[in-house]
């Protein structure tokens, strides 16, 4: 039987260790809400009640750590992430041209793109949070001004979280884990502090900067390098231009090159969009392992 | 129920994944302020103490997968004690599901007694 309610979250942790880290995340998110307010309310009815007798009750209620942690499985069986939808296997050359109707690869671009917006402002949050927290420290309201910040970030991972699982169909946490509630607040940022997964939430939002930078200029790189080669025949033929300029003379490519240029930057992008799709499946490998605390 | 089988519980957790979406979503619908978990697993057991059909931690997925159907929406609240609470509510998808749902239901029910009946 559980003495605490940690006791029992911790089973259900066991209990849940093959499944999804993030459905276990909200199993045991939904867990603490019920069996706190529950014990609340035990309590309040019957002061005298131990917190152990009081659970026993209640978890005969709730159900036990493996009822919980199936229900959880079986839901989730029945709902998963919308882009997951298995692709169905195809040819390698099927594959490399399929990937146009691929939602992920699109998702993935999408998500690079926006990357580009967060990881700035991630990075402008966390180094100004940081400094802002550490310099204010001397002063009576530097330690809540920690707190704030500290909590920000934990909120804004969960954020980049439902956005990792919308653009790359990632599955990740669906809501907050609160692990101290009931705390006074000097020992909430304590425990902040002393949580590992803080601070792999600061360093992602660190990295997320030089990755968006990344993202960005290799999407527009590659973009205006394709649209360039296919767009050399337009501009050679109805614009009546060379597509070469050097030291004030237009130089033209022939004729029999147009084809083999449209080609190219058809080619160029496929593979952007090939590569964008994988690297957004290792992004999202990366968000889970530093913004899912395990 | 004194012998509970396996086979009796895997049936009756078969019965409840489909039943649960259909009594949670009622529920709501009859609720005019919007409900956390607690509540309305209390509010279950109030309506029937003499069935314990369904463990109330089991709720808590059906709940969020509904949401993520968008019939249902919710908000997070900071309680006075404990953690913050969601807090349950029916959309108009969910009352369109619900009216669909109910005939449904109706139409099953006849057509199991029907056939128990022999």
């Amino acid at each position: 039987m559980f003495n605490t309610i940690e006791e029992y979250l911790e089973a259900l942790k066991n209990e849940m260790k093959d499944a999804d880290s993030a459905l276990t995340h909200d199993a045991q998110s939904d867990a603490r809400e019920h069996l706190t307010t529950a014990l609340t309310i035990a309590r309040e009815a019957n002061p005298e009640i131990s917190e152990a007798d009081a659970l026993k009750k209640i978890v005969e209620e709730y159900g036990t750590p493996e009822e919980t942690a199936s229900a959880y499985q079986e839901v989730e069986r029945r709902t998963s992430p919308v882009l997951k939808q298995a692709v169905k296997p195809r040819s390698a050359l099927g594959s490399f041209f399929g990937v146009y109707t691929d939602p992920r690869a699109w998702g993935a671009l999408l998500f690079m793109l926006i990357a580009f917006v967060t990881g700035v402002f991630y990075f402008t949050w966390a180094v100004t949070g940081a400094s802002l927290s550490l310099s204010f420290a001397i002063f009576i309201f530097g330690l809540p001004f920690a707190l704030l910040f500290l909590l920000s970030v934990r909120g804004l991972a969960l954020l980049e979280g439902r956005l990792v699982e919308a653009l790359l169909g990632i599955r990740m946490p669906r809501r907050p884990l609160f692990s101290h509630q009931g705390m006074k607040w000097l020992d909430r940022l304590k425990a902040l502090v002393m949580d590992k997964a803080t601070w792999l939430m600061l360093v992602y939002m660190l990295i997320q900067f030089v990755l968006g930078i990344a993202y960005f200029i290799s999407i527009v790189v590659v973009l205006s390098f394709s649209l360039s080669f296919i767009a050399i025949p337009v501009l050679q033929e109805w614009l009546g231009q060379g597509a070469i300029y050097d030291n004030g003379m237009r130089y033209f490519f022939p004729t029999w090159s147009y084809p083999l240029f449209v080609l190219g930057g058809f080619l160029l992008w496929t593979t952007f969009m090939n590569i964008a799709r994988g690297v957004g499946q290792l992004h999202g490998k990366m968000a889970k392992w530093l913004l899912v605390s395990e | 129920m004194a012998e509970i089988t396996a086979q009796t519980k895997k049936f009756q957790k078969e019965l409840n994944s489909g039943t649960s979406s259909l009594v949670l979503l009622s529920v709501l619908s009859h609720s005019k302020e919007p409900m956390y978990g607690y509540q309305i697993a209390k509010l279950l057991e109030e309506n029937g103490p003499d069935f314990p059909m369904m463990k109330q931690g089991t709720l808590y997925p059906v709940l969020r997968s509904l949401e993520e159907n968008g019939l249902l929406e919710s908000t997070v609240e900071p309680s006075v004690s404990g953690p913050p609470r969601r807090y349950y509510k029916i959309t108009k998808d969910g009352r369109a599901a619900l009216d669909e749902w109910l005939d449904i239901w109706k139409l099953t029910k006849k057509f199991v007694d029907v056939n128990l009946k022999g």
